[in-house]
């Protein structure tokens, strides 16, 4: 029961938190370039598709809400959509029940904070408490269904999909994802992150060419690869599988560093 | 995608504009407290297992390490993200807070620490939040400091393919829904039924399938239970 109570005050603070930088951050968006917002252009999209109709924006989180609720039920996650869409949306149909001077409301930071600081206070309490309130059983019939599920688009669902997000975005962008992606699954165990830099590095140059931030980019990423690959022993690996006998000093300087990769 | 950044317009000034509201300065200040908060959210997941500020694939992956298998994968993948969204929200105005704060802070610098054996911020509540504050602040100055430098300049800018990530991490989501329903099916045929009539219905009150193929396996494992895997 303790911990339930631990919960539900940890909960209200970092809802207040979230709400309080969501709300600041997506009415400064509006004023974006000129003022550094954060939000996203997705919400932005969504935020103007509703009209400004606070019945539009209500059940437009509520949708997400249930979401949101069955997720966190399930899984423990709250998934994104907490920050994203139920806290700018909810604290939009709060600001704008009275008054639709958009200047005075959505658009104005000060405002949004605080709306925003409610409801995520509110909305993250009651997700929390509600998913550790639910039986121990019925968890882990959740758990056994999700596993598989997320294992599954972990590898190799989310691996392809990228994939082929990479390979329609151009032909540079196919060629690094296609390279960091393959590396980065024998050296970090999935595709995602390496194509995921391939296609930063690649549309960085399509933009940009070889300046000085792609280059730097470029060799962050290369840095990334040899030092994770030493980390997770994959050089030994690699000379153990093509039957070439490992120098004593490197099978030595991972047995210092605690890196030699397992049997 | 190059962003026109040069706004001629005359700006009418609000009574609040001008003021910190809308500052240079406020704007760490709002990502400490969202930095704060989406930190401390992993710190409740890591210990109470509930309440990580993601999706259900990506809090996966850092399930993953705190399983034992490894935190590189989850390391990379926020880190990456997050790399990529710092570079791009100073350049286009919008930081996303999806990857840059919600997969770096929340899952790649967690995934990070955890790698390298550095456990109490995620241990303790308050050490989160003030580890969670720390990050927050110098994102934000390092925003700014990019913007500063970027924005001022009237070259061409890149948003670093993030629309070819968004797009698909929005596919990625979609295709949970489908997998729920196909493991859940190979977990036992009644909950298998049961997951496939919550996400019918879930359907056809257009929501997304995932959370209606979730509700209705847990329903039905109610029931007939199955039979758990050990983990």
């Amino acid at each position: 029961m303790s911990d339930w109570l631990v919960i539900v005050f940890d909960s209200i603070i970092i809802g207040a938190l979230c709400g309080f930088g969501a709300g600041a951050g997506v009415a400064r968006m509006f004023h974006a370039p000129k003022v550094q917002g954060a939000g996203a252009f997705r919400t932005l999209g969504e935020l103007n598709a509703c009209e400004n109709d606070p019945i539009a924006h209500g059940s437009f989180g509520l949708g997400f809400f249930f979401n949101s609720w069955a997720t966190v039920v399930g899984s423990g996650a709250l998934t994104g959509d907490v920050d994203h869409r139920i806290i700018p949306h909810w604290a939009a149909a709060l600001s704008l029940w009275r008054n639709k001077n958009l200047d005075e409301t959505l658009h104005n930071p000060r405002r949004m904070a605080w709306l925003g600081a409610i409801v995520g206070a509110v909305l993250v309490t009651f997700l929390n408490s509600t998913a550790t309130a639910i039986p121990d059983g019925l968890k882990s019939v959740a758990g056994a269904v999700l596993g598989p599920a997320s294992a599954w688009l972990l590898n190799p669902v989310m691996p392809a999909i990228f994939w082929l997000a990479a390979i329609d975005a151009g032909r540079r962008a196919g060629a690094w994802g296609t390279v960091l992606g393959g590396l980065a699954h024998m050296v970090f165990g999935n595709a995602v992150p390496g194509i995921v830099l391939g296609i930063v590095i690649a549309k960085g140059v399509d933009d940009l060419g070889w300046t000085k931030v792609t280059r730097s980019i470029t060799v962050a990423v290369a840095l990334l690869f040899i030092v994770s690959g030493f980390l997770r022993g994959v050089d030994f690996t690699l000379l153990t599988q093509l039957n070439i006998d490992v120098p004593t000093w490197l099978a030595e300087l991972h047995r210092v560093t605690g890196t030699t990769p397992a049997k | 995608m190059a962003i026109d950044t040069s706004i001629t317009t005359k700006e009418k000034l609000q009574p609040w504009q001008g003021g910190f509201w809308l500052s240079e300065l406020a704007f760490p200040v709002f990502i400490a407290a969202l930095c704060a908060g989406v930190f401390a959210g992993t710190h409740m997941f890591y210990v109470y297992g509930t309440g990580v500020f993601n999706e259900i694939a990506i809090a996966a992956l850092l399930q993953q390490g705190f399983d034992g298998n490894g935190y590189g994968a989850a390391a990379a993948f926020g880190a990456g993200f997050m790399l990529a969204r710092i570079i791009e929200g100073p350049m286009v105005g919008i930081l996303d807070i999806g990857g840059s704060i919600q997969t770096g802070v929340g899952i790649g610098i967690p995934a990070m620490l955890m790698s390298v054996g550095i456990t109490a911020p995620l241990e303790n509540f308050w050490l989160a939040l003030i580890v969670g504050t720390a990050i927050g602040l110098a994102m934000g100055f390092l925003i700014l400091a990019i913007r500063k430098a970027t924005v001022s300049s009237n070259g061409a800018q890149s948003t670093f393919g993030a629309d070819v990530m968004m797009g698909a991490g929005n596919a990625a989501g979609r295709y949970l829904g489908p997998l729920i329903i196909l493991s859940a099916g190979t977990a036992s045929l009644p909950v298998g039924i049961g997951s496939l009539i919550g996400a019918a219905l879930f359907y056809w009150w257009k929501k997304p399938l995932a959370g209606g193929a979730i509700l209705g396996a847990m329903a039905a494992g109610a029931f007939f239970a199955i039979e758990i895997p050990a983990v």
